[in-house]
C-alpha cells in the first residue's frame, strides 16, 4: 500500500484490534486526542483552505460588555462569529446546561449579518435554548468566565505582569462553554444543508471552527480589557502563554447518547482510528529522524501526564500509573535499539502491553500516530458517515441469529436477570430536554426510558427468534413484532459496521458514563480530562494550538500533549 | 408562523409519537418519512398529529394484514416496513391505506438507500408511483393524496404507457409552520420528558 506524499510503503497489513478488544467501556475511556481528532483536522483545514481570520467589528466597553464579529475569509465564502458579552453576577454564573445567563453568548453565522439579522441575533442569543434562532446559523453556544484565572490574569496584565505559567497550566482556559450545539436545533441551519460544502460538511467541523475563534476571541479580550484598565503600563499576554490556553468546557451526560444513537457515525471513527493504528504497526522501518520523533512524543507525553493534574481519586490514581508507566519506557535504554527493529512500533508496543495499564496503551497509540499524518489523509477526511433510515433487507431469522452469535457475545454474557445489570435507565429530563441517568429503584420515570437497555434486547430477540423459520425474513419478523424493529436494525447494522456498538451494558451498576464522554470528547480532540463525577466531566480544547497568525506556518499543527516548560 | 429545521421536524416527530406509546421503531420511521417530506417540500405536520390522534383511538391500523376501508393502515407509521417487506418476500401487497404521501416517502427512502424498484397501483390498476434508479416518480395525471384500496409490488420492467411521470411537485417553504400546530407537536413530545431527579441533579455543573 502506498500512500502520497510520503516514501512509506506498507506490505504488511496488520490487523486491527477486534470491536471485543476496543469497544469495551474502560478502553474507550482511555481514548486521547489524536491526528484524527476533529480540532486537528479543523486546523488542517484552516491551513489548506488559506483563510484568514480578522475582528470585523469590536463594540465592547471597558467593564467587557458589548458586541464582536470574527470574520472566517475563505475563497468561496465568508463565516463569522457573533459575540455579545452580557452582564451577570458572580452567583449567576453556573456550568450547569440548565442555566439563564451567561457572560458571553456566542453563534457562527453564514455570511456576515446584517443589520437586521444583528437585531434578531441580538434578542435571541442571549436566551439561547429559549430564542428561535436562523437557518443562516450553524452554531449557538454560550460560555463563562472562569472564575478562578480570568480577573487574576486581568489584573496582571493591566499592572503590568505576566501571569504565572503554573496558574495558566492548572486551569488552561479563560472561558470555559457550557454548550456548543449545531445541527438544526433551536432553528438554526440543518447539518445536511452543508453538503457539498468541501469545509463545512465534515462532522463538527462548524462546532469545532466555533470553539477556536472563542478561543482567540477570549485572548483578544482580555488583552483589550488590560489595555482599558491599565493603560500605558498594561501588557498583552506573552505569546506562548496565550497558546497555551484553550477553551474549557464542561460536558455531561447529555452527550452520551449520542454514540448509542449514531452506530454508523462511531464505528466509522472507531474504526478509522483502528486503522490508522494498524497501518503504523505495519511500518517496517523507521528512519533514525522518525525514530527521535516517536521518542520525542513520549516524553512529551510524559511531561504532559506531569502536568494534568485533576481531584477525581480514580483519575489521579490513572494519571499517576501513566506518569510511572512512561517513566519506565523513557528509562529504557534499549528503546531506541526497539524502534531499530523490524516493524519497530508494534514491536515496542508489544513489547509493554501487558505490563502498561489502558491509559497508557492509548496514549502511545496517539503518539504512535503522530509523526505520520500522511498515512492518514484518506482517514481524517473521510470521518462522516451516511445513516440508512430504512432497514437493509436480504437478512433472514437465521442470519439475525448468527450475527447475535458472532457480534453480541458480550450481551449473551450478561445476567440480565441481575438487579445490579438493571441498576439505572435512561431518559430525556424535562428541564433541559437532554439525556439523563436515573437510578431504578429510586427514580420515577422509568416507564419513560429510552431504549438503551442493548444487552437485554439482545436476549429478548434470541428467545423469540429461536422460535421462529428459520428462513423467514427480517422484514416478516418486524411485520409481525414492530417492537423487535429497533434491535433488529442494530443487529443488522452491526454486521457490516462491527464497531458501531459499545460492548458493555449501558443500565448497569458498573456503567460510568464517564467514559462515553471520554470516548466522543477525544475524537473531538480534548485534553486535560478533569472528571467531577462518573456523571461529568471538565475539559481544554486547542490548548496548545496555533493562534489564527501562525497558520500558515509549516508543521503548524504539531501540538499533541501540550505542556508548559518549568512549571 | 413558525421557521423549523429539518432536525427539528425528526427530533419533535420521534418523541410527540412516542407520547401516545407508539413502538420506538415506528415513531422513528415515522420521524424520518416526516423529514424525507420535509425535505422534498411536502407537507407533514397535519398528518402526523392525525396519525397520533387516530392512534390514540384505535382507528387506523398499524397490521399490514389487517386493515379495512374504515381502519385502514397507517402509512405514517409502517410505511417504511412496509416497504421493506414488499422488497424483502418479493410479494405483492394489496390493503387499504390513510395517507400516500407517507406511503411515498416510504418508497422514496428505500429507492435511495437501496436502490429498489417498486410500484404503487390504485383500485383501477393505474400507477399512481413508482421508483427507478434512487429516484420517486408519481403519475401527475392522478391525485396522490386520497385515502384508497392499493397495491404495492416490485418490479423488473414497467409499462409507462402514456402516462406522464414527474418527481414530487415541491411546495415552498414547508417548515413554515402554524405555530399552534407546532406547539401541539412539542407539548406531545413534553410528554416524554421526566422531572428532574435528585440523582441527575448530580450531573454537569454541580
Amino acid at each position: 500500500m502506498s500512500f502520497k506524499n510520503t516514501k512509506i510503503n506498507l506490505d504488511y497489513n496488520h490487523p486491527v484490534r477486534p470491536p471485543s478488544t476496543v469497544m469495551k467501556l474502560d478502553r474507550l475511556g482511555s481514548f486521547h486526542q489524536t491526528r484524527l481528532s476533529f480540532t486537528r483536522r479543523l486546523i488542517d483545514d484552516l491551513k489548506y483552505q488559506k483563510s484568514k481570520i480578522e475582528i470585523h467589528q469590536w463594540d465592547i466597553d471597558n467593564s467587557g460588555i458589548g458586541s464582536a464579529i470574527i470574520k472566517i475569509i475563505f475563497k468561496k465564502e465568508i463565516l463569522s462569529l457573533i459575540i455579545f458579552c452580557h452582564s451577570i453576577n458572580d452567583e449567576e454564573r453556573t456550568d450547569r446546561v440548565i442555566a439563564e445567563k451567561w457572560d458571553m453568548t456566542f453563534s457562527l453565522f453564514k455570511g456576515v449579518p446584517n443589520k437586521n439579522e444583528i437585531n434578531q441575533l441580538s434578542k435571541n442569543l442571549k436566551i439561547q435554548e429559549s430564542g428561535r434562532h436562523n437557518s443562516k446559523q450553524l452554531t449557538l453556544s454560550r460560555a463563562n468566565k472562569s472564575q478562578r484565572i480570568f480577573e487574576k490574569v486581568l489584573n496582571d496584565l493591566s499592572i503590568g505582569k505576566q501571569p504565572s505559567a503554573k496558574l495558566i497550566n492548572d486551569v488552561g482556559y479563560l472561558i470555559r462553554t457550557t454548550a456548543v450545539y449545531g445541527n438544526g436545533k433551536f432553528g438554526i441551519g440543518d447539518f445536511s444543508n452543508t453538503k457539498g460544502n468541501e469545509f463545512l460538511e465534515k462532522p463538527f467541523q462548524a462546532e469545532m471552527l466555533t470553539v477556536y475563534l472563542i478561543r482567540y476571541f477570549s485572548i483578544e479580550l482580555i488583552n483589550f480589557l488590560a489595555k482599558k484598565r491599565g493603560g500605558k503600563k498594561s501588557l498583552t499576554l506573552s505569546k506562548h502563554l496565550a497558546k497555551h490556553l484553550g477553551v474549557g468546557n464542561a460536558t455531561g451526560l447529555g452527550m452520551a447518547p449520542f454514540l448509542v444513537n449514531h452506530q454508523e457515525l462511531i464505528h466509522q471513527w472507531i474504526y478509522n482510528r483502528e486503522i490508522a493504528i494498524s497501518r503504523v504497526f505495519s511500518i517496517k522501518r523507521l528512519d533514525k529522524k522518525t525514530q527521535n520523533k516517536i521518542v520525542n512524543y513520549i516524553h512529551q507525553a510524559f511531561k504532559y501526564s506531569l502536568q494534568w493534574k485533576v481531584d477525581d481519586q480514580l483519575q489521579s490514581k490513572k494519571i499517576n500509573e501513566l506518569n510511572l508507566d512512561l517513566k519506565k519506557i523513557l528509562q529504557n535504554t534499549n528503546l531506541t535499539k526497539i524502534l531499530n527493529f523490524n516493524y519497530p512500533i508494534k514491536t515496542l508496543f508489544d513489547f509493554y502491553k501487558d505490563d502498561i495499564t489502558l491509559e497508557t496503551q492509548e496514549i502511545l497509540n496517539s503518539v504512535f500516530i503522530e509523526p505520520f499524518p500522511e498515512l492518514f489523509e484518506d482517514l481524517i477526511n473521510d470521518m462522516g458517515a451516511k445513516e440508512q433510515k430504512s432497514v437493509l433487507i436480504g437478512f433472514n431469522v437465521n442470519d439475525i441469529l448468527n450475527i447475535i452469535k458472532d457480534n453480541y457475545k458480550w450481551a449473551l454474557e450478561i445476567d440480565t436477570t441481575k438487579p445490579a445489570e438493571n441498576y439505572c435507565f435512561w431518559y430525556t429530563s424535562q428541564t433541559k430536554l437532554e439525556p439523563r441517568l436515573g437510578i431504578t429503584k429510586k427514580d420515577a420515570g422509568i416507564d419513560k426510558q429510552l431504549p438503551f437497555d442493548i444487552a437485554h434486547q439482545i436476549k429478548k430477540t434470541l428467545n423469540i427468534l429461536n422460535k421462529l423459520p428459520y428462513d423467514m425474513t427480517a422484514s416478516e419478523v418486524m411485520v409481525n413484532q414492530p417492537e423487535l424493529r429497533n434491535i433488529i436494525q442494530r443487529i443488522i447494522i452491526n454486521k457490516s459496521l462491527p464497531y458501531s456498538e459499545i460492548q458493555n451494558n449501558l443500565i448497569g451498576k458498573d456503567m460510568k458514563p464517564i467514559d462515553i464522554l471520554r470516548c466522543k470528547l477525544s475524537f473531538f480532540g480534548a485534553s486535560k480530562f478533569d472528571p467531577k463525577s462518573d456523571l461529568w466531566t471538565r475539559i481544554t480544547l486547542f490548548q496548545g494550538a496555533p493562534m489564527p497568525n501562525e497558520l500558515w506556518k509549516t508543521n503548524v499543527n504539531n501540538w499533541l500533549f501540550p505542556n508548559l516548560p518549568n512549571v | 408562523m413558525i421557521s423549523v429545521s429539518l432536525n427539528e421536524v425528526y427530533s419533535e416527530t420521534y418523541k410527540a409519537l412516542r407520547s401516545v406509546n407508539i413502538e420506538w421503531s415506528l415513531a422513528k420511521d415515522c420521524a424520518n418519512k416526516s423529514k424525507w417530506l420535509a425535505k422534498h417540500g411536502q407537507y407533514f405536520l397535519g398528518s402526523i398529529l392525525k396519525t397520533a390522534d387516530l392512534y390514540k383511538n384505535n382507528k387506523i391500523s398499524i397490521s399490514i394484514n389487517k386493515n379495512t376501508n374504515k381502519k385502514p393502515l397507517a402509512t405514517a407509521l409502517l410505511g417504511l416496513l412496509l416497504v421493506e417487506y414488499v422488497s424483502a418476500n418479493k410479494i405483492t401487497w394489496k390493503g387499504y391505506i390513510d395517507n400516500s404521501k407517507f406511503l411515498l416517502a416510504a418508497m422514496g427512502i428505500i429507492a435511495e438507500e437501496q436502490q429498489i424498484n417498486l410500484t404503487l397501483e390504485n383500485e383501477q390498476k393505474e400507477i399512481i408511483a413508482f421508483t427507478k434508479e434512487k429516484k420517486l416518480y408519481v403519475n401527475s395525471n392522478l391525485d396522490t393524496k386520497v385515502t384508497i384500496y392499493s397495491s404495492l409490488k416490485t418490479y423488473n420492467n414497467i409499462e409507462e404507457k402514456n402516462t406522464k411521470f414527474t418527481s414530487l411537485k415541491k411546495n415552498k417553504e414547508v417548515t413554515n409552520l402554524n405555530d399552534k400546530c407546532w406547539e401541539r407537536l412539542k407539548s406531545m413530545a413534553f410528554e416524554t420528558y421526566v422531572p428532574e431527579s435528585e440523582t441527575s441533579k448530580s450531573g454537569a455543573g454541580y
